[in-house]
Parts: C-alpha cells; sequence; structure tokens
C-alpha cells in the first residue's frame, strides 16, 4: 500500500510539472504570450468569451506566482478553457468526444502486440539460437525501426486505396445510425482494423525482444535447473517457471510503450483520417488553436500516468517482495 | 578502443549495419554532386510516374523526387546526429551525476529523470513546436535533445550505481582523484557500450520524430527534407491520386536508414551481453550456458 501511495504522490508531481510547462512555454516565448496564444482567437470568441479564456489560463493582472497559481486550479478543475478551432465547444468536449476512439485504437493494439509479441519471445528464447529465434529477432528488431509513419501509410495506400477492402476516413460509416447494432460494430471494426493493425505491429518487436531477453536471462538460474531436475514438463517450466518472472520487466516496457503508441496513434489517426484525439491535435495545429493543443498535453500525461499506475498495480500482484512493504 | 571496434567489425549485423549508415553520410555529403536535377526547379510534368529520367518520379510540383530525397538526407541526418548528440550528453550527465554522487544529488535528478519519462514526448515537443512557429531543423533537433534524454540518464544511473561499489572505482578514490578524474577516467570507459547504444538509439529515433513533426505541419515547409517531403505529398493527396512514388521515397529512405542504425544497436547489445546472441554460437556452449538445449536440440 505504502508503495502504490508513493507513486500516486509522485504521479500527481509529474502532472503538475506537465501543467507547468504549458503554463511557462507561452510565457517564455519572445513577445506578449497573450497575443501570441490568442492571434487566431479574435476571429472567432467574443469578447467576454476572449477574457474568460484568458482567466483560465492565468493571464490576469498580477505577478507570476498568483497566475501560476491560478492557471493550476484551472487545470486541477478540469477547466482547459474554449477551443478556438471549434467554437463553441470547449476543449474539454472536443478531447473528450475524441478520447474514446484513441483509447480504444491504443488499447486493442497494445494488448494484441504485448500478447503476440510476449509469445513468440518465449518460444524465441527457449530455443534460443534456433530456427524460430534466428529469423523471428532480426525481423522484430527491423520492424522496430519502422517508423508508425511508413507502416501507416504503407497499408493505407495498399488495403484502402491500390485494394481498397478497407476504408480511407472516419471511426464508421456515416450512413450507418450509430447504436447497438451489429451493423454499426461491424463498421467500427472495419474502420479500425487498419490502425490497429499497424499501431500493433509498430510495437510487437519491442516486446518480443524485451521478452526474450529477459527470459534468456532467467534460464540460466538455477531454480530453472531445479525444476528440470525434478522432472517439470517443458511448458510448466516454460509458462509457470520461466515466463512468469520474465514477465515483470516487460510490465515495465507496456506502461512505457503505452505512451509511445499514443504518440503513434497521433500519426495513425491522421494518416486514416481516423477522428481521434490525434486527428482533432492535427486540425488544432493546423489552426493554431492553443488551447487545444495544451489540453491533448495535459490529458496524454493523465493517460500516461494512468496507465503507470495500472502497471505499478501489476507489479504488486506479479512481485510479491513489493507487498510486504 | 580500438579492440572494441574491432569486436564491432568483425560481428557480421554491425557491418552490413555500418555500410548502410555510410553510404548514407557520404550520400549527404555530397549531394549536390549526385542529385540528377535541381530541387527548385520545375522538371517534369505534376506527378510524373517513375521514369529513366526520373527515377522516383516526380511531385505535383513537378519536381524530381530522387533529387529531393537525396538533399532531404542532409536535413535528416544532421537533425539526427545534432540531437542524437544533445540527447546522449544531456542523459550521460545526468545519469552518471546520479549514479557517482548519489544521495540526495541523486535523489533529484532521479525525480527529474523519472518525471520526465512519464510525461509523453511527442505531446510535449507538439506543444513547444507550435508556440516556437516556424520550426528549422535546428530547431527540432534542440526540441527532441532536450526532451528526450530521460530513457538515456535512467540506463547510465544504474549502470553507474552498479560500477560505482567496484573495487577498483573505491581505489581510486582512496588514492584521492578528483571526482572528476574518476568520472572520466575510471567511470566512462566502463560505460561506453550503454552511451554508444543510448546514441545510435537517439539517432533513429531523432530522423523518426523529426519526419514525424514535419509530416503533422510544425516544420518548415520550405526546407526540404523527407519529413516536409511526407508533408506535401499528404496535402497535395499524393496516394489517393495514385503517386505512391512521391511518398515511397522518402519512406524508404527512413527505413533502410533505421535499419541500419538497428542492426548496429543490435550487435552492440550482443557484443556487452554476450547471453542473448543468436547465431555462431557454438551448441556445446550454448549447452553448458543453459543445461538444457542439449537435451532440447535432441528432440527437436
Amino acid at each position: 500500500m505504502a508503495f502504490l501511495l508513493r507513486r500516486v504522490g509522485f504521479y500527481v508531481a509529474a502532472f503538475i510539472v506537465a501543467a507547468t510547462f504549458n503554463f511557462l512555454i507561452p510565457r517564455l516565448m519572445p513577445g506578449n504570450p497573450v497575443d501570441i496564444m490568442f492571434a487566431q482567437a479574435g476571429g472567432t470568441l467574443p469578447p467576454e468569451a476572449l477574457a474568460a479564456l484568458k482567466e483560465t489560463f492565468g493571464f490576469i493582472d498580477q505577478p507570476w506566482p498568483a497566475q501560476f497559481v491560478a492557471y493550476l486550479k484551472s487545470v486541477f478543475t478540469w477547466d482547459l478553457g474554449l477551443s478556438v478551432k471549434f467554437h463553441p465547444l470547449t476543449v474539454n468536449e472536443v478531447l473528450l468526444r475524441a478520447l474514446p476512439w484513441t483509447l480504444m485504437l491504443v488499447l486493442t493494439s497494445s494488448l494484441i502486440a504485448f500478447a503476440i509479441g510476449s509469445l513468440a519471445g518465449i518460444l524465441a528464447a527457449w530455443r534460443r539460437g534456433g530456427r524460430f529465434d534466428s529469423i523471428g529477432a532480426p525481423i522484430a528488431l527491423m520492424m522496430q525501426a519502422m517508423p508508425p509513419l511508413v507502416t501507416s501509410l504503407l497499408a493505407l495506400f495498399l488495403f484502402a486505396i491500390y485494394w481498397p477492402v478497407f476504408p480511407t476516413g472516419y471511426a464508421y460509416d456515416p450512413e450507418i445510425d450509430p447504436g447497438f447494432t451489429l451493423e454499426f460494430f461491424c463498421s467500427i471494426f472495419k474502420h479500425a482494423f487498419l490502425p490497429i493493425v499497424t499501431m500493433a505491429l509498430a510495437q510487437v518487436g519491442g516486446y518480443l525482444i524485451t521478452m526474450r531477453n529477459s527470459m534468456i536471462n532467467l534460464l540460466g538460474e538455477d531454480y530453472i535447473v531445479l525444476g528440470t531436475a525434478k522432472g517439470l514438463s517443458d511448458r510448466r517450466l516454460r509458462m509457470a517457471y520461466a515466463a512468469r518472472n520474465a514477465l515483470l520487466p516487460t510490465v515495465t516496457s507496456f506502461a512505457m510503450t503505452l505512451g509511445a503508441s499514443f504518440g503513434g496513434a497521433l500519426v495513425t489517426e491522421v494518416v486514416f483520417n481516423y477522428p481521434g484525439l490525434g486527428y482533432t491535435l492535427f486540425q488544432g495545429i493546423t489552426a493554431r488553436d492553443y488551447p487545444l493543443i495544451q489540453g491533448q498535453l495535459l490529458i496524454m500525461t493523465l493517460a500516461m500516468l494512468t496507465a503507470n499506475f495500472i502497471a505499478d498495480v501489476l507489479y504488486v500482484a506479479l512481485d510479491p517482495r513489493l507487498r510486504k512493504g | 578502443m580500438r579492440g572494441l571496434l574491432k569486436t564491432l567489425f568483425a560481428n557480421r549485423k554491425a557491418a552490413i549495419g555500418a555500410a548502410i549508415v555510410a553510404f548514407f553520410i557520404l550520400v549527404a555529403l555530397a549531394a549536390p554532386l549526385v542529385a540528377p536535377f535541381d530541387i527548385n526547379q520545375r522538371v517534369a510534368s505534376p506527378h510524373e510516374a517513375p521514369s529513366a529520367e526520373h527515377v522516383m518520379g516526380a511531385t505535383r510540383m513537378g519536381r524530381d523526387v530522387l533529387s529531393q530525397t537525396i538533399h532531404g538526407t542532409q536535413t535528416s541526418l544532421i537533425v539526427g546526429f545534432a540531437a542524437g548528440l544533445l540527447v546522449t550528453v544531456l542523459g550521460t550527465a545526468i545519469g552518471v551525476t546520479a549514479g557517482y554522487f548519489g544521495g540526495k544529488v541523486d535523489e533529484v535528478l532521479n525525480l527529474f529523470t523519472n518525471i520526465s519519462l512519464v510525461i509523453p514526448n511527442l505531446p510535449l515537443m507538439l506543444v513547444l513546436a507550435a508556440f516556437i512557429g516556424q520550426t528549422g531543423p535546428f530547431v527540432i533537433a534542440l526540441i527532441i535533445g532536450l526532451t528526450s534524454w530521460g530513457w538515456g540518464a535512467r540506463v547510465t544511473r544504474a549502470q553507474a550505481l552498479s560500477l560505482r561499489q567496484r573495487d577498483y572505482i573505491l581505489a581510486a578514490e582512496m588514492l584521492g582523484e578528483p571526482a572528476w578524474r574518476v568520472i572520466s577516467f575510471e567511470l566512462l570507459p566502463n560505460l561506453i557500450s550503454i552511451i554508444g547504444f543510448n546514441f545510435i538509439g537517439s539517432i533513429l529515433y531523432a530522423v523518426i520524430t523529426e519526419a514525424t513533426m514535419e509530416f503533422l505541419g510544425l516544420g518548415d515547409p520550405m526546407v526540404v527534407s523527407w519529413g516536409t517531403m511526407l508533408y506535401h505529398a499528404q496535402s497535395t493527396s499524393a496516394l489517393q491520386v495514385g503517386a505512391w512514388w512521391e511518398m515511397a521515397a522518402p519512406c524508404l529512405a527512413l527505413v533502410i536508414f533505421g535499419s541500419g542504425l538497428s542492426l548496429i544497436n543490435f550487435a552492440v547489445d550482443e557484443i556487452a551481453n554476450p547471453r542473448l546472441r543468436t547465431l555462431r554460437v557454438p551448441a556445446k556452449v550454448l549447452a553448458a550456458l543453459t543445461n538444457r538445449s542439449s537435451n532440447q536440440g535432441g528432440r527437436a
């Protein structure tokens, strides 16, 4: 428990640091920060909304420390201001509308990659130097070097344009009414298929290598030798003895990779015109919608911290040594 | 150092990887000489398909794609090496300081490292780039360098912590060597494989990240680089109109250059950690190491 509480304290600190970046960056740029931040806002927002927006971001007639407190107050009450591009929606509304799609892509692709990559890593380590290992490990390595940008573009061109099996945009067919119908779910599946596959491909190699290396380091341990001597079946030794312990570093890398895969989702969504956070952010960038760009940093950080916390809980569950303290 | 390079080149993966990277460096250096066309001139019809004259086709503006890719190599490599160097220097400095001095210094530095690791990189870089505005290649390299040192710092710190307890370090301290000397002559040489791994990994990361940021519209569109080429191709819907070649060339360059770097890194990892080796390990050695492979092999 003490361990988890300490972690939560750390995550709050990390979140404040992310908010501090948002606070400082516009103020450190040459020129007047208010002018920079709301240059595009004048055209779309009415004057009273603009005044409220300035207050949300701490642009009040007081010294920096007071401004900072004001900004933190907005952040912790989750008031992220108004979107300039999607006026009259708030940043909160814009991001929450997009978040479920991104979460679906990131979680599904990460779980698929984790399952396939870890299993393949176990097999590669078990027969190290065997055929599967000597082909699988270098391929995994090459796949890690493939930027998500390139795999997405390739998948889009091959399977949506050249050979149009999959759609080139949207999260579901706009002609279908959303609802709990089989047709609707099929449409979601069809639209998410290519993004999920390309995102999973980008991660699977990393899990394979992590699991393989972690397994190989364990296979030389005495308790494995003892297990063999006891006459345990290969399967039991492999999964319940070696893989069980080799999983720990993989869980850490799962949390880290999840962050990278949010980054990867940004690109994949832009390529596939998929209405998640990344695509929304892309529209925000093009319109220089600063409140939206800052809001996405906070929401991505929050997602990343949540993923790390879940990994911590898993860690406690997997590693009995942490439960005592 | 010489022995290290020799081991590195005896490894086939490292040799192939180094050859690929060397090829790209040569192309970057000789770009104006080897590029067949002027990149600022309209030399073909819009979206002209690949032919003997224009090997990689032409863009919508009638620019030769191959020439652009060759010139883009310069930008992408400079950003990659500059950002990679910055990431490595920052990561090594922070990691070594934390690992060597320990105590309060370590606590503070480690806290910062861990925080930088949980704040997602790409979104933070996008905020920075968006506020800076038209970000040229050097600004992008700076942004990548300042935000991405966390991983290297963590790995270096862990290794420095364990080396710190070795007898030869303690002996050097007993002799009254100043801290800077112990660090630079006793500690750093033994961290060389981690630092090298970090440097090459960071170059790869920087090249991909630069291309990604430019693709998302946060670069300077007037600069020719792999990322801006993809950005222009995307904004002129090159794929949708069937002009795949406009995207193929920069994508291929990214993938081949990236593969070269990861081959080197894979080899560095194998040399530093011999247990991970896949090939060229005699079956007997393997069997002795794991106690199991021999009967495995017998059954397979």
